[in-house]
C-alpha cells in the first residue's frame, strides 16, 4: 500500500485536483451559456494553442525581461542597503526610517506618478518591480544578519577571524536563509507588480496582452493569458523555493519552519 | 556588525539623526525644483503640501476614500468566509491539501490585477469589478494561514488534553481555537494589506478604462487617474499616494494592536 | 606570593556595567575584581546564576571591555579576541554550515596556515578527541558531547596558551560529562609536570566537578559579581582515581557550605 499509496497521493490528487476545476469551470460555462462570458476550458486551450504561434513567445519573453531588470536591480539595491544598514547604527538609524515610511507605499499607488515621470511604456513595469523587490529582501537580510548568534561571531574573532573573514565566512552564511526567504517574497510582490504595471502603464508583455486581447474583445485569449501569468508565476516562485531547500541543507530548524 | 562591536546610539541620536537627514533632503529637493522652474513637471514637498491642504479642505479624499475603503472591507470581509473554511479543511485534511494544492498555488499566482478584464466583463465597471479583484486578493492570505494554523498546532497539547479529559467541544474551543487564532489573525492583517494594495489597482485599470467618460469619483484608484490624464497635478498625485501609504500603515497598526489584545498568548 | 613571571592574566580592580540600550537600565556585573590567573594552572569559577562568570570571563576573551580596571595578558593589556585565547562556550557555537573537519580548521584557516598543513591538524585532534569517522558530518547530526568535542578540537586547533571555557559540559548528560573530564584533563596533561601545560579558566555550575578538576577555585559572589573565596585544592594528580573519594567529598562540601545561601537567594530572586 505504502509505495504504491505514495504514489497515487502525489501524481493522482494533484491531478484530480485539476481535473475538478475543469469541470466546474466546463459547467459554469455552460450555465452562463454564453463563450464570451466564460470561455469554455477547450476553447481557452485552442486560444492558447493558436497563440504560441503568434505573439506569446514575444510577450512571455518582454515579462522576463522587465523582471529580470526590475528584479535583479530591486534585489541588488535591497542588498546593498541592508549591509550598509548592517555596518553601523549611524546608517541604520538613518536608512530604517525611510525604508519605513516608503514600504507602506504600495508600488501600484506610484503607477500613475511613473506614467507621468516615465510615460506609458516599459520603464513603468520595471520601476514598480525594482521599488517592490526591495523592501522584503532589504527587511529580511537586515533581520537576518541581526539574528545572527553573537556567540558564532566571538568564536570566529576568537580563532583569529579578522572583521572582513568575520562578514564573508559568518554572517553572511548564517544570514543566507533569511536572504533566500526574502528574495522569494521580493518575486512575490515583484511578480504582482509587473502584472499592474503592464496592465495600466505598459506597452509589452504577457500583462499588457490581457488588456489588448480585451479590446478585441477574444475572451478565450484573455483567459488564457491570465492562466499564463498564474503558471509562470508559480514557476518562478518553484524555482526560488528548491533555492531555499538547498541553503537549508545544515540547518534543520529552518528545514522544519519551511514545510 | 553584531555582537557588541559597535555601540548603540542614543535615543536622540536614533530620533534627530534621521529627521536632520530627511529635512536636508526635502530642502535641497525642493531648492532644485524652484531653481530649475520645474513645477508642475516634478513633484515638490511645498507643491504636495498645498494640495494636500486643499484637497483635505474641499473634502474629495474623503469622498473617494470612503467609496475605497468600503470595498475593501466587503472584499476582505467575502476572503474571509470564503478563506478560512477552506484553509481549515486543507490544514486538516491532508488529501484534500494534494488534491488542491498545485490549483491553488497557480490561482495565487496570478495577480489579481490580472482578473480585471473578466471582471469587468462578468460585474462591470462600477466598483463591482474592483471589489471582485479585492475579494481575490484577499482570499488567498487567509488559505495560507488557516492553513498553517491547523498544521502547526502541537500534537502534544491535543494529546495532553486528550489525557485530562477534554471531549470534542472542548478540544476545539480550548486547544484548537486558541492555538489556531493567532496565525489566522495574522493572516488576515496580511489579507487586508493585500485587499488595500488591490483595491488601488483595481480602480486604477478600471479608471484608465473609463477615463474620460466616468464622471463621478468612486474611488482613490480612479481619483488617480483622473488627476494624471486629466488634472495632470503631480502635486496631488504625490498627496494620494502618502495617503495611500498613511492608511496601509494606520490599518496594520491598528489591527497589531488588536491583534495583541485580543490574542494576547502569542502575537506573530 | 607568586613572581610576576608565574602570573599569565592580571585583573586589576574590574568592574563591568552593562547599559540596555533600550530603557537605559544598568546592571552591575562585576566590580573590584583584582586576581590573577597563574600560568599553567587549572582555575575553576564557581558562583550563583547571574554572578558575572560569564562577563569575567569574554572580558578576558577580549569580546567586551570592562568599564573600570584593566585586564592584562602576558603584561599586555587586552584590546580584543586573540588566538592565544580560546574560547569554548557553553551551548557550543559551532558553525553550522561547516563539517566537523571544517569547524576544527577554522582557526588555522582563519590564520592563513596553508590547506595542507591545517588539515593534517585537524585531523589529528579530531582523532585525539575521538571524533574519528565523523570528520563529514554537520553539527546537527552530532550527539552533544560530540559537538563539545568537536568545539574542544576547534578551540585547540590555534594551540592557545590559555583555555577559556564557559559551561562546556552543562548541556551533556551526566555519564558523558565524567568521561568528557577525564578526557579533558588527559589534554590538558593532568600527568605532566605543572609549567608545561597549557592554562585553564573553566566555569561550571558542578560544585564536585569544580572541585575535581581544579588547582584552584575561584569563588564569586552576587550583586554585583565579586570574589567571595579562592580555595587552593591541594590534592594530588591525575586527579581520574580521585573521583568519589572522601578528601574530594570533603572540599565539595566545603564549596557547598560558602555558596549555598547565595544560590539559594538567586532563586528566590528569580521566582519573584
Ligand atoms: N549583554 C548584556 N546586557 C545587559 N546585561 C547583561 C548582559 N550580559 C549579562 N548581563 C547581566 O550581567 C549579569 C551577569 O551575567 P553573566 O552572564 O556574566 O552571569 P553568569 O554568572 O555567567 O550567569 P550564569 O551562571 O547564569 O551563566 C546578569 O545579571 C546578566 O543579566
Ligand atoms: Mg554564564
Amino acid at each position: 500500500m505504502s509505495r504504491a499509496g505514495a504514489r497515487f497521493g502525489a501524481v493522482a490528487l494533484p491531478l484530480s485536483g485539476v481535473a475538478a476545476v475543469v469541470v466546474v469551470w466546463e459547467v459554469a460555462s455552460r450555465l452562463a451559456a454564453n463563450a464570451t462570458l466564460v470561455p469554455p476550458p477547450l476553447t481557452v486551450w485552442r486560444a492558447f494553442a493558436a497563440m504560441q504561434g503568434s505573439d506569446l513567445p514575444a510577450d512571455i519573453g518582454a515579462s522576463l525581461l522587465h523582471l529580470a531588470i526590475g528584479y535583479g536591480l530591486g534585489v541588488g539595491a535591497g542588498l546593498a542597503l541592508a549591509l550598509v544598514a548592517a555596518s553601523s547604527r549611524a546608517l541604520e538609524a538613518i536608512v530604517d526610517p525611510f525604508v519605513e515610511f516608503l514600504r507602506p507605499i504600495s508600488p501600484i499607488a506610484w503607477i500613475p506618478l511613473a506614467i507621468l515621470l516615465f510615460g506609458v511604456g516599459r520603464a513603468v513595469p520595471v520601476f514598480l518591480i525594482f521599488y517592490a523587490s526591495m523592501f522584503p529582501i532589504f527587511v529580511a537580510t537586515l533581520d537576518g544578519i541581526r539574528r545572527v548568534d553573537a556567540r558564532l561571531i566571538h568564536a570566529a574573532r576568537s580563532l583569529g577571524a579578522s572583521r572582513r573573514l568575520v562578514v564573508t565566512r559568518v554572517v553572511l552564511p548564517a544570514a543566507l536563509p533569511s536572504v533566500i526567504a526574502g528574495a522569494r517574497l521580493s518575486l512575490g510582490v515583484a511578480w504582482m507588480s509587473l502584472v499592474a504595471g503592464e496592465i495600466v502603464g505598459g506597452d509589452a508583455g504577457i500583462g499588457w496582452r490581457i488588456l489588448w486581447y480585451q479590446e478585441f474583445f477574444q475572451m478565450d485569449r484573455v483567459m488564457a493569458a491570465i492562466l499564463i501569468v498564474g503558471v509562470l508565476g508559480l514557476g518562478a516562485d518553484l524555482l526560488l523555493r528548491a533555492l531555499q531547500h538547498l541553503a537549508r541543507r545544515w540547518n534543520p530548524a529552518a528545514a522544519e519552519s519551511a514545510a | 556588525m553584531t555582537g557588541g562591536m559597535t555601540r548603540p546610539l542614543s535615543r536622540r541620536a536614533r530620533v534627530l539623526l534621521p529627521l536632520s537627514v530627511l529635512l536636508v533632503v526635502l530642502a535641497s529637493w525642493e531648492a532644485a525644483v524652484q531653481a530649475t522652474r520645474t513645477q508642475g513637471l516634478v513633484p515638490h514637498p511645498g507643491g504636495v503640501l498645498w494640495s494636500g491642504a486643499q484637497l483635505t479642505a474641499n473634502g474629495v479624499i474623503f469622498q473617494a476614500m470612503s467609496g475605497s475603503l468600503a470595498r475593501v472591507l466587503i472584499g476582505f470581509l467575502f476572503g474571509a468566509c470564503v478563506g478560512i473554511p477552506l484553509g481549515l479543511a486543507v490544514g486538516a485534511f491532508g488529501t484534500l491539501d494534494r488534491a488542491l494544492r498545485p490549483v491553488l498555488d497557480a490561482l495565487r499566482s496570478i495577480a489579481p490585477i490580472a482578473w480585471i478584464p473578466m471582471a469587468i466583463l462578468w460585474l462591470g465597471v462600477r466598483g463591482n469589478a474592483a471589489l471582485f479583484v479585492v475579494a481575490y486578493g484577499a482570499v488567498f492570505p487567509f488559505i495560507v494561514n488557516s492553513s498553517q494554523a491547523v498544521r502547526q498546532v502541537d500534537r502534544r497539547l491535543l494529546s495532553a488534553a486528550r489525557a485530562l479529559g477534554a471531549g470534542r467541544w472542548v478540544m476545539l474551543r480550548s486547544v484548537l481555537l486558541p492555538s489556531a487564532l493567532p496565525m489566522i489573525f495574522t493572516g488576515a492583517r496580511i489579507a487586508l494589506a493585500f485587499a488595500w494594495a488591490s483595491i488601488i489597482a483595481a480602480e486604477l485599470a478600471v479608471g484608465i478604462k473609463v477615463a474620460g467618460h466616468g464622471r463621478s469619483v468612486a474611488g482613490i484608484g480612479q481619483l488617480m487617474v483622473e488627476t494624471l490624464y486629466v488634472k495632470r497635478d503631480v502635486d496631488a498625485l504625490v498627496f494620494y499616494m502618502l495617503v495611500v501609504g498613511l492608511v496601509s500603515f494606520a490599518i496594520d497598526a491598528g489591527l497589531r494592536r488588536v491583534q495583541e489584545r485580543l490574542l494576547p498568548w502569542k502575537s506573530h | 606570593m607568586e613572581k610576576p613571571l608565574d602570573e599569565l592574566v592580571r585583573l586589576q580592580g574590574v568592574g563591568m556595567v552593562y547599559q540596555s540600550s533600550r530603557d537605559g537600565e544598568r546592571v552591575e556585573a562585576l566590580a573590584g575584581i583584582d586576581f590573577s590567573v597563574r600560568r599553567g594552572e587549572f582555575l575553576t569559577v564557581v558562583g550563583p546564576s547571574g554572578c558575572g562568570k560569564s562577563t569575567l570571563l569574554s572580558l578576558i576573551a577580549g569580546f567586551a571591555a570592562p568599564t573600570s580596571g584593566s585586564v592584562l595578558f602576558e603584561g599586555r593589556p587586552v584590546d580584543g579576541p586573540d588566538p592565544a585565547r580560546g574560547v569554548m562556550f557553553q551551548e557550543y557555537a559551532l558553525f553550522p554550515w561547516r563539517t566537523v573537519a571544517g569547524n576544527v580548521e577554522f582557526g588555522p584557516f582563519a590564520r592563513g596556515v596553508d590547506a595542507a598543513t591545517r588539515r593534517a591538524r585537524a585531523q589529528t585532534l579530531i582523532d585525539l578527541v575521538g571524533l574519528k569517522g565523523f570528520e563529514r558530518r554537520y553539527p546537527h547530526e552530532l550527539s552533544g558531547g560530540m559537538r563539545q568535542r568537536c568545539a574542544l578540537a576547534r578551540m585547540l586547533a590555534n594551540e592557545p596558551t590559555l583555555w577559556l571555557m564557559d559551561e562546556p559540559l552543562a548541556a551533556v548528560d551526566l555519564q558523558t560529562r565524567i568521561i568528557l573530564q577525564d578526557e579533558l584533563l588527559r589534554l590538558w596533561g593532568d600527568a605532566r609536570a605543572g609549567a608545561q601545560r597549557p592554562t585553564v579558566m573553566f566555569v561550571t555550575h558542578g560544585i564536585d566537578e569544580a572541585v575535581l578538576l581544579a588547582d584552584r577555585i575561584l569563588v564569586l559572589g552576587r550583586r554585583p559579581g565579586r570574589i567571595k573565596e579562592v580555595l587552593e585544592v591541594d590534592l594530588p594528580r591525575p586527579r581520574a582515581a580521585l573521583r568519589g573519594s572522601a578528601e574530594v567529598a570533603r572540599l565539595t562540601a566545603h564549596l557547598w557550605e560558602l555558596i549555598r545561601d547565595e544560590a539559594a537567594q538567586a532563586i528566590a530572586e528569580e521566582t519573584q
